[in-house]
C-alpha cells in the first residue's frame, strides 16, 4: 500500500489515533487516581496529569502491596493458574495430537446406549436406590446393549464430533455446574482449598487446549512423525520429540493464554475460595461491601488484578487471534 | 503404519474420563436438582416440573432475561459494528499500526472485575473522569437507565477489540489483485465493499456474532463489579439472578431450574449456528 498524503487519509489517521487514545484511557485514569494523595481524589479537575496537577505518591500502592490479604490472593492466585494450566496442557496436549493424527470412529448407537444407560444410573440412585448397585446394573445393562445392538447400527461418529464436543462445553454457561461442585467438594472436604480451584480450572480450560493443540497438530506435516518412525523412532518418541517440538511455540501461547484465563475466574473463585484460597478476583470482589467505594482503592486493587494478565496478552500477542477464536482464525 | 495402534486410547481416554467426571456429571446433577425441592440437611423432594413453573411466573426472571436480552443485542451490534469499522480503518498504511494493534488488544485478557472497578472511577458522579474532565453530569450507576448504558459501554470497550483484531486478520488476508480486477469494473468504494469486502468477511462475523453471542449471555462479573446488578435489579443479568438465588436464599433447586434455562438459551444459540461452527473448527 503507498502512503498518500490526501485530506482523508490525514483524518481517517488521526481518527485512528483518538480511537486508540479513547481505548487506552481507562487505564491512564485508574493509574492517576492510584496515584493521587487522598485530598486530591475528588478535587482533581481536567486530565489530571501526575505532577503537572498533583505531586504523585505512591503510598497506596505500599499500603495495599503490603496488606497480608491481597498477598495471600497473589500468592494463591498465582499458585492457582500454573498448576492448573499446566495440567490442563498435561491432559490437553496428547488428546489433541490423538484426535490430530489418529482416526476414532466410536459407534453411534453405543454412545446412546451409554449415555442412556448413565442416565438411568443417575436417576435410579437419586430416588434412593444405592448408587453402587445403580452403577453396576446400568453397566451390566450397557454392555448388553453394546454386545447385542453394538453391531446392527453402522453409524459411526468420527474425530471432528469427539472435537465438537470438547469444544461445546466452552459454550456452557458456567453457573450450571456451580451448585455441583460445590456439592462434590464439599463430599470431599475440599471447600476453600486451592486444589478445588484448581480442578475446576482445569476443567473448564480442557476444552480450549484440545481445540487449540489439535489444530497446531494438524498444521504439522505427518511427514516429519514419519520419518521419525523410519529412523526408528517410537511413537511415543516421535510424538515427544517431533511433535511436541514443533509445537512449542503454540503451547507456549496457549498455556499463556490459559494463565490468563485461570488468573480471572470468579464465579468459581466465589463460591469456592471463600478464606483460605481467595484469589485476588474474588478479592475485588468483598472490596466494594466492606470498604466502601474508596477511589484510590478501587483504583490499585483493578490494576493489581488487570497488569499480570494484560503482560500476557502482550507477550502472546502473535496467538491472540487463534487463541480468542479457539483455533479457527490464524490472524 | 503405527498410526492405528491401540496406544491412541492411551492418549485420549484420560480427558474422556475427566470431561465425564467434571462436566457431564455436574451436568447431570444439575438436572436432577432442577427437579427437586432442595433444603440443606433434610431430605430432597421430587416435584417435577414446579421449580421451571415457578421461573415463568416469576418476575424477577423476566427482568433478568429483560436485562440480559438487551445488553447481548445492543452491546454485541455495537460492537460488530465498531468493530469493523475500526478493522476497516486500520487496514490501510498508517504510521505504528503494529503498535496501535497491540494497544487494543489490551482489554482483551484483562480481568472482567478488575475491569468493572477501573470503570467505577470512570463512571463515579463525583470524581469519576466523565465529571471531572469532561464535567458531564451523569447518574450513571445510580439511574436504572444509565446504569445498564454504562454497563453495555464497558462490555463494548472490553469487547470491540476483539472484533476488530479477527476482521482486521480477515481484512488482510484479501488479495489486492481482486481490488485491483474489481477496479476495472468500478470504482465505487461502496461497491467494492458490497461485492468483495463484505462477502469475503462474511464467515469471520458470523463467527465472532456466535463467540461473541454466547459470551455475552453468561455475563455476570462486569454487572457484578460495577453495579452489583443495582440500582434495584436494573441491571441483574440472569447469572447473576442464578447466583443470588444461590447465595442468598441457598435455593439450590430453583437456582438449578433457572441456570438450565440459561443453558438451553445458550444452546439454541449455538445449535442455530451449529453449520458455520463445524465448518470453523473441523
Amino acid at each position: 500500500m503507498k502512503m498518500r498524503l490526501t485530506a482523508t487519509h490525514i483524518i481517517l489517521t488521526v481518527l485512528a489515533f483518538v480511537v486508540v487514545l479513547i481505548w487506552l484511557l481507562p487505564f491512564y485514569w485508574a493509574v492517576s487516581v492510584s496515584l493521587r494523595p487522598p485530598s486530591m481524589t475528588f478535587t482533581c479537575k481536567g486530565l489530571c496529569f501526575p505532577y503537572l496537577q498533583f505531586p504523585p505518591t505512591l503510598e497506596h500502592w505500599k499500603t495495599e502491596l503490603s496488606s497480608r490479604e491481597m498477598l495471600r490472593a497473589l500468592l494463591n492466585s498465582s499458585i492457582i493458574a500454573f498448576t492448573a494450566s499446566f495440567f490442563t496442557l498435561v491432559l490437553g496436549t496428547p488428546a489433541a495430537y490423538a484426535l490430530a493424527r489418529f482416526r476414532f470412529s466410536p459407534r453411534l448407537v453405543v454412545i446412546f446406549a451409554f449415555v442412556f444407560c448413565a442416565i438411568l444410573a443417575f436417576t435410579a440412585a437419586s430416588f434412593g436406590v444405592d448408587w453402587r448397585l445403580a452403577l453396576l446394573a446400568a453397566f451390566v445393562i450397557f454392555l448388553g446393549f453394546a454386545m447385542t445392538l453394538g453391531n446392527r447400527f453402522e453409524k459411526r461418529l468420527g474425530n471432528e464430533d469427539i472435537t465438537l464436543w470438547f469444544l461445546s462445553q466452552r459454550f456452557l454457561p458456567p453457573i450450571v455446574t456451580v451448585v455441583p461442585f460445590l456439592l462434590i467438594m464439599s463430599q470431599f472436604k475440599l471447600i476453600d482449598t486451592r486444589l478445588a480451584l484448581i480442578l475446576v480450572n482445569i476443567t473448564f480450560n480442557l476444552p480450549f487446549a484440545i481445540v487449540i493443540m489439535r489444530q497446531a497438530f494438524i498444521d504439522l506435516p505427518i511427514e516429519l512423525e514419519e520419518a521419525a518412525m523410519v529412523d526408528g523412532a517410537s511413537f511415543f518418541g516421535s510424538f515427544y520429540r517431533v511433535a511436541l517440538r514443533l509445537t512449542a511455540p503454540v503451547m507456549a501461547a496457549t498455556l499463556m493464554i490459559i494463565l490468563a484465563f485461570c488468573w480471572n475466574e470468579l464465579l468459581f473463585a466465589l463460591n469456592l475460595g471463600t478464606l483460605k484460597a481467595k484469589t485476588i478476583p474474588a478479592l475485588l470482589a468483598g472490596s466494594a461491601s466492606t470498604r466502601g467505594i474508596q477511589f484510590w482503592f478501587v483504583a490499585v486493587r483493578a490494576l493489581i488484578a488487570l497488569i499480570p494478565p494484560t503482560i500476557l496478552a502482550l507477550l502472546a500477542q502473535r496467538y491472540i487471534v487463534r487463541g480468542l477464536t479457539f483455533g479457527a482464525v490464524k490472524g | 503404519m503405527r498410526w492405528n495402534s491401540p496406544l491412541k486410547y492411551v492418549f485420549l481416554l484420560p480427558t474422556v474420563i475427566w470431561v465425564l467426571c467434571f462436566t457431564m456429571f455436574p451436568l447431570l446433577y444439575s438436572l436432577r436438582l432442577s427437579f427437586f425441592r432442595v433444603n440443606i440437611g433434610q431430605k430432597d423432594i421430587f416435584i417435577g416440573l414446579e421449580n421451571f413453573a415457578r421461573a415463568f411466573k416469576d418476575p424477577n426472571v423476566w427482568n433478568a432475561a429483560k436485562v440480559t436480552l438487551t445488553f447481548v443485542l445492543v452491546g454485541v451490534s455495537i460492537q460488530l459494528v465498531l468493530g469493523l469499522l475500526f478493522a476497516l480503518l486500520f487496514n490501510r498504511a498508517l504510521p505504528g499500526r503494529n503498535v496501535l494493534r497491540t494497544i487494543m488488544t489490551l482489554p482483551l485478557f484483562a480481568t472482567p472485575i478488575g475491569v468493572g472497578y477501573m470503570f467505577i472511577t470512570i463512571f463515579h458522579e463525583e470524581g469519576g473522569f466523565i465529571r471531572a474532565s469532561l464535567g458531564a453530569k451523569i447518574p450513571w450507576l445510580s439511574n436504572p437507565n444509565w446504569a445498564m448504558v454504562s454497563v453495555i459501554l464497558v462490555d463494548v470497550w472490553n469487547w470491540t477489540p476483539f472484533v476488530f483484531i479477527v476482521l482486521l486478520a480477515a481484512l488482510q488476508s484479501i488479495p489486492e489483485e481482486y481490488y485491483e480486477a474489481a477496479r476495472l469494473e468500478s470504482s465505487s468504494q461502496w461497491e467494492l465493499f458490497r461485492y468483495i469486502t463484505f462477502p469475503i468477511l462474511q464467515p469471520s462475523i458470523i463467527l465472532v456474532l456466535i463467540l461473541r453471542m454466547s459470551e455475552a449471555f453468561k455475563v455476570f462479573d462486569i454487572p457484578f463489579s460495577l453495579t452489583s446488578g443495582g440500582p434495584g435489579i436494573a441491571t441483574e443479568t440472569f447469572s447473576m439472578l442464578t447466583f443470588n438465588t444461590y447465595r442468598r436464599f441457598f435455593d439450590f433447586g430453583y437456582g438449578s431450574a433457572l441456570a438450565y434455562l440459561l443453558l438451553i438459551a445458550v444452546a439454541i444459540i449455538v445449535t442455530s449456528f451449529f453449520g458455520r461452527i463445524r465448518q470453523a473448527y473441523t
